[in-house]
């Protein structure tokens, strides 16, 4: 296994609890995502994130993105921490929204354009066209984009802007293998852009994403004494998986390790009972 | 193929479909000719009516004051409906976007006698009731735009890190300005419908409106034939020309339409 220190942390979430009319939806979630350092390794982490179809997970991350205040309870970002503002958090959603009155090239410059002073946002800009392989469209606009470009180009956005926090949601839902190695290749890319790079992968294809990530988080209610599931999801301490801890993490071929397939059964087993 | 003519979302051939429409064309042209019933003047009747109309009582000139009339109050209705449209993001205003769009089902008559009260010009009367009823039925249109405007949209360009106001410009005011274009685009043709009893109200300027007034009051039904066709066609040209500022300005717009 390798060597590794866990530093400051990155993300924290305080006793989140959210409610819609009286509905309890989300309950007592306290988690944190602190920076890990490998001797030897420039490389950001993958938090995976899992639970049942309307069960929460859309909610937390506006939550965590800063778009959805919480009924209770504090999510705080960066180093030194600080509650979390919209636009610290990037979250690419499920269908890639760019701004369809821009070009590509216009897309990425008024994200930049927001931290950064217009000349280094052009270079920025520009950069990011090249690493994701978009130089050649960057005049086009989104409509004119496959949805692998959309993507991409919907990854490298929200990049420009936020605070080394990213959240994708179910990146490789309908894709095909060849489209979901390309999606692992960007976001192996986009951890290895920066050390405190950290992408929270929403997904229900669990094989594919236990297999890139450093941390799993299952999103699911919990049962009273009785058997009686309590209202609301949460995030219990269980069903926070430290992937490095369990010697699952950062190595190639992972999938085909007789604990790995053990894990995944295990995960179906938890979304099942929930 | 012809067949193709009749088959849900087929794409005929580009000479097959203009084919098409020649012979819809001359299919109403050969019963306009032949009906037996003679409903309506014949065509070398209405060719007639237009030469007389065009020579001798200034239909072109009519055509155009009537027409600069429109496209002014088109002008200001599109401004203050636009205004009051955006200011529904404010919900201190939602109320007055919400009373201009039902005041669409408001007939205008009597309603000019308050405007009149109001303007001090015949000229300003006109163009305050072409205003009014272009405005409600924009407003109408245009907040139904902004009502489309998805939380998928405004959350992304607030993850971007853009202010609430900021969000709102980059995703209904820059994102829906071409649809707006489409709203003012089907709504000019209110204007056309209006402009006949404004420019009776007040016969001084003259207009198209006016000629055709005459020309039914006295039951010249080829030259109402004629006039109605000058203002259909300038309703089609009108309509090419905003189906062209669309694509010049907002190419991004037919993207994603099926074709």
């Amino acid at each position: 296994m390798s060597d590794y220190t866990y530093q400051e942390p990155i993300l924290s979430l305080r006793d989140i609890s959210m409610q819609f009319g009286g509905e309890v939806i989300l309950r007592d979630i306290s988690l944190d995502v602190l920076n890990v350092v490998r001797p030897g390794v420039q490389q950001g982490q993958v938090v995976g994130f899992y639970g049942r179809s309307g069960i929460g997970k859309s909610v937390l991350c506006r939550i965590i993105a800063g778009l959805l205040p919480p009924t209770t309870g504090t999510v705080q970002v960066a180093n030194p921490q600080r509650p979390v503002v919209p636009g610290d958090v990037g979250f690419v959603q499920q269908r890639y929204p760019l701004f369809n009155h821009r070009t590509l090239l216009d897309n990425l410059l008024v994200a930049a354009g927001r931290k950064h002073a217009p000349a280094e946002a052009k270079a920025r800009a520009e950069d990011f066209l090249t690493r994701f392989d978009l130089a050649q469209h960057r005049r086009k606009y989104p409509a004119m984009l496959s949805g692998g470009q959309r993507q991409r180009a919907a990854i490298a956005q929200q990049l420009l802007c936020s605070e080394h926090l990213i959240i994708l949601d179910e990146p490789f839902s309908g894709l095909d293998i060849a489209m979901i190695d390309e999606v692992k290749k960007i976001i192996m890319e986009v951890t290895t852009l920066d050390e405190l790079n950290t992408v929270v992968i929403v997904s229900h294809d669990l094989a594919t994403t236990t297999a890139l990530s450093d941390t799993l988080w299952l999103l699911g209610p919990e049962r009273d004494a009785a058997g009686q599931c309590v209202p609301g999801a949460t995030i219990s301490k269980q069903h926070q998986y430290n992937l490095a801890e369990m010697g699952l993490a950062w190595q190639h071929g992972i999938q085909a390790r007789p604990e790995f397939v053990q894990l995944i059964e295990h995960l179906k087993d938890e979304i099942r009972k929930t | 193929m012809i067949k193709d003519l009749f088959v849900p979302n087929a794409k005929p051939r580009p000479s097959v479909f203009l084919t098409m429409v020649a012979c819809q064309v001359l299919f109403l042209l050969l019963l306009w000719l032949f009906y037996p019933l003679q409903l309506f003047p014949t065509l070398r009747e209405v060719l007639a009516s237009f030469k007389d109309l065009v020579t001798t009582q200034g239909l072109i000139q009519e055509l155009w004051a009537s027409l600069t009339t429109a496209l002014g109050a088109l002008a200001i209705a599109t401004v203050l409906a636009l205004l009051i449209s955006y200011l529904t993001a404010l919900p201190f205003f939602r109320p007055i976007a919400y009373a201009a769009s039902k005041m669409r089902y408001l007939t205008l008559t009597g309603l000019t006698f308050f405007m009149a009260l109001m303007v001090s010009s015949g000229h300003q009367v006109k163009l305050s009731v072409l205003v009014f009823g272009a405005t409600v039925y924009l407003v109408t249109g245009m907040t139904s735009v902004i009502l489309t405007t998805t939380q998928e949209e405004m959350d992304h360009a607030r993850t971007l890190g853009m202010s609430e106001w900021r969000s709102f410009y980059e995703v209904v005011v820059l994102g829906k300005l071409d649809e707006m274009l489409e709203v003012v685009r089907q709504n000019f043709a209110i204007i056309w419908t209006m402009i006949t009893l404004v420019e009776t109200l007040y016969q001084s300027e003259g207009g198209i409106g006016l000629l055709l007034y005459k020309q039914n009051r006295y039951l010249h039904l080829a030259g109402v034939v004629a006039i109605q066709l000058v203002i259909l066609a300038t309703g089609a040209v009108q309509d090419y020309v905003f189906e062209f500022l669309r694509r010049m300005f907002f190419p991004y717009s037919t993207l994603s339409t099926a074709k």
